[in-house]
This record gives C-alpha cells, sequence and structure tokens, in this order.
C-alpha cells in the first residue's frame, strides 16, 4: 500500500523543478506513458515492485527501457525513488504532479458520466459550456454508466451537476418521501 | 414469743392465811368448844366452827392454786387463740383487701388491654383500607397507563404501517416510471436531454 504524502513530496519537487526548466508537459507526457505501461503490462508492474529483484537490475532495465524515450528529469526521477525503494509510488507522483499542474495553471478538472457514448460535438460543447460559466479551463474525463438511463452528470471538485433521468428520479423520491414524513 | 415467768408471789398472803386458817379450824375444832356451839348443836344444827374456818383456810390454799395451774393458762390459751384468730382474721381482711385491690387493678388493666387492642384493631382496619384503596387507585392508574401506552403504540404502529405503504407506493410507482422511461429512451430523447442540459447549465462559481 503506498503512501499519497510521498508521492505528493516527489510530485512537488518534480513539478517545480520541471515548471523551472519549462517541461511541465514533457514530464507529464513522460508520467502518462509510465503509468500506462503498468496499468497494462502486469509483468512490468510484477518486475518493477517485486521485492526479490535487486535494485541494480530494475535501474539497468529502467534505463534500457526509457533512457531514451523520457526526459532526463523524468529518468532522474524515477532512478531516486528506484534508489529509496519508493517506485510502488510513482501512480502516485503522477497523480499528483497532474493536481499540481491543474492548480498551478489554473484548470478545473471535471467528470462527466452519461447514459449513452457522447459524440465529440456535445463532449465540446459541455467543456466549453463550463470552462464559460467557471471561467477557467477544462480538462474533462467521460464515462458511461448506463444505470443513469439518460441525461448527463458533471462532477468538479465538491459539485455535481446532475442532468440525468436516474438523477431527477432520485429527487423526485426524496421529494415525493420528505412530503410523506411531513404529512405523518 | 415468751411466755411471762409463773409466780406464786401474787398468791402466797392467801396461801399463807389460808394455811393458818385450815391449822387454826383444825386445832380449834379439837381443842375448843364454845357454849353456844354446844346449844346451837343441841337445837339440830350441828355447826362445827373450827372445821369451818378450816374449809375456808382451804379454799384460800385451792382457789389460787387452780386459779394458777388451771384458770391463768386457760385464759392465757384464750387469749392467744383469740389473738391469732383476729390476727387471722385481719390477715385474711388485708388479703381480701390486696385480692380486691388486685383484681380491681386487673379489672382496669384488662379494661385499658382491650380498649387499646381495640384502638390497635380500629387503627389496622383503617391502615388496611387505605392500603387497600391506594392499592386499587396504583392498580388503576397502572392499568390506565398500559391501556393509554398500549393504545400509543397502536397508533404510532398504524402511522408507521401507513407511512411504510406510502413509500412503497412511492417505490412502485417510481420503479414503473424507470421502466416505462427506460423502454423509451432512445438516443435522440437522450441528445436532447443533453442539449438541455448544456443549455441550462449553471454552476456554483
Amino acid at each position: 500500500m503506498t503512501d499519497s504524502r510521498i508521492g505528493r513530496r516527489y510530485a512537488q519537487a518534480l513539478f517545480t523543478t520541471a515548471l523551472k526548466y519549462d517541461v511541465v508537459n514533457s514530464v507529464e507526457d513522460d508520467l502518462n506513458g509510465i503509468v500506462n505501461l503498468l496499468d497494462k503490462d502486469p509483468d512490468f508492474k510484477h518486475f518493477l515492485i517485486a521485492p526479490y529483484t535487486s535494485r541494480d537490475e530494475k535501474a539497468k532495465i529502467l534505463d534500457r527501457l526509457f533512457s531514451d524515450r523520457i526526459t532526463a528529469l523524468t529518468m532522474q526521477v524515477v532512478r531516486i525513488m528506484l534508489e529509496k525503494g519508493r517506485e510502488g509510488d510513482i501512480p502516485d507522483v503522477h497523480r499528483e504532479f497532474i493536481k499540481l499542474r491543474r492548480t498551478h495553471e489554473g484548470v478545473v478538472f471535471a467528470t462527466v458520466t452519461s447514459a449513452e457514448e457522447l459524440d465529440n460535438d456535445q463532449k465540446k460543447a459541455i467543456v466549453e459550456k463550463l470552462a464559460k460559466v467557471l471561467n477557467k479551463k477544462i480538462e474533462a474525463d467521460f464515462k458511461i454508466e448506463a444505470h443513469l438511463m439518460g441525461g448527463v452528470k458533471v462532477a468538479y471538485g465538491n459539485y455535481v451537476l446532475d442532468g440525468t433521468v436516474r438523477g431527477a428520479l432520485s429527487k423526485l423520491r426524496d421529494k415525493l418521501r420528505h412530503d410523506l414524513l411531513k404529512q405523518s | 414469743m415468751s411466755q411471762p415467768q409463773k409466780s406464786f408471789g401474787p398468791y402466797l398472803p392467801k396461801l399463807v392465811i389460808g394455811a393458818i386458817l385450815a391449822v387454826g379450824g383444825y386445832w380449834f375444832s379439837v381443842n375448843v368448844h364454845p357454849e353456844f356451839l354446844n346449844k346451837i348443836h343441841d337445837q339440830g344444827i350441828p355447826l362445827d366452827l373450827g372445821i369451818t374456818i378450816a374449809v375456808i383456810g382451804v379454799f384460800l390454799i385451792l382457789f389460787p392454786v387452780i386459779n394458777f395451774f388451771y384458770v391463768t393458762p386457760l385464759q392465757e390459751a384464750i387469749g392467744t387463740r383469740n389473738n391469732d384468730l383476729e390476727r387471722t382474721f385481719s390477715e385474711a381482711e388485708d388479703l381480701r383487701n390486696e385480692m380486691q385491690t388486685m383484681r380491681t387493678d386487673y379489672e382496669r388493666r384488662l379494661a385499658e388491654t382491650e380498649a387499646s387492642a381495640r384502638e390497635q384493631i380500629q387503627n389496622q382496619i383503617k391502615e388496611a383500607q387505605n392500603l387497600r384503596q391506594s392499592l386499587m387507585s396504583e392498580a388503576a392508574d397502572k392499568a390506565d397507563e398500559l391501556v393509554r401506552k398500549a393504545q400509543q403504540e397502536i397508533e404510532q404502529e398504524r402511522d408507521r404501517l401507513i407511512n411504510d405503504i406510502r413509500v412503497h407506493v412511492v417505490d412502485l410507482t417510481l420503479q414503473a416510471t424507470e421502466k416505462v422511461i427506460g423502454e423509451n429512451m432512445d438516443s435522440a430523447k437522450n441528445r436532447k436531454l443533453v442539449a438541455d442540459f448544456i443549455e441550462n447549465l449553471e454552476v456554483a462559481k
């Protein structure tokens, strides 16, 4: 089990350095690639986290895999985490790095959930409308949940904008129950 | 109690005089023959003055002796007996008076005891009646309270069941609504819902 506080510290140091050298996007791409590889290749993940594989061996493999594909800064951080035995915290560093980058750029991250997959025009319209009403840049992640029946739900920060049929029915149910309780 | 010592002292003069008269009378009878006694004897009256005097002397001796040995002890015995009887009667009277006093006291105490017992019985009866009244009142209150609670619980349970039924009806209605909406939902309607959502989107900044 990883400790997000550790990941936050590494991410903070990495983001500060990346910002200093203006390689924030490159580093984020690097981290995206590494985390995608960890998610999609269980063998690689197992190799990286396995305690019986020596650090030198892991370092050699990672050098061969990433040294010519990722920036030197990202590679250096990965090496340091490997030396400190924090290779399992790389996903946390990735997540915290993105949060720091969004905060720095004033970007609002929104999760858009719909019953059916939205087409590009709809996605674009939702992002643009959010950006307009929030007056901030929007990054969105789109999900599909069929049980919503219809409509769309947008969640960002501590807010949820529910325009789904399921949400409307839930509100109706709550209102009816509330009225019944008031009657009794 | 010691008896007084008997003594011949008071009788001694009489005894001496009696002895003298007896001896003198006898002597007179033997040795002296006066003329008038002869004349009296001749007239048919055989009076011997000496013997008469001797008899008087003997009586004078005999009376103290009888008095000393018979009359006085008898009088003393009678007196003692009378004293004993008087003392016995007095003691009997005292005992009778004491018994009368005791009886009076006993009767008084008995009456007091009976009165006290009656009073205690009356008090106990009154207390028992009060207790009975109190218990009956308490039991009635408890019964009323139980009935009231039961009625309240029945009303609460009835209200709860009615409310549950209403909630259940709401759930069933909403389930039916979901089913109807789900069956009638298509991509076009969904696109319209999304478009309406985008158009009406307002957020808290």
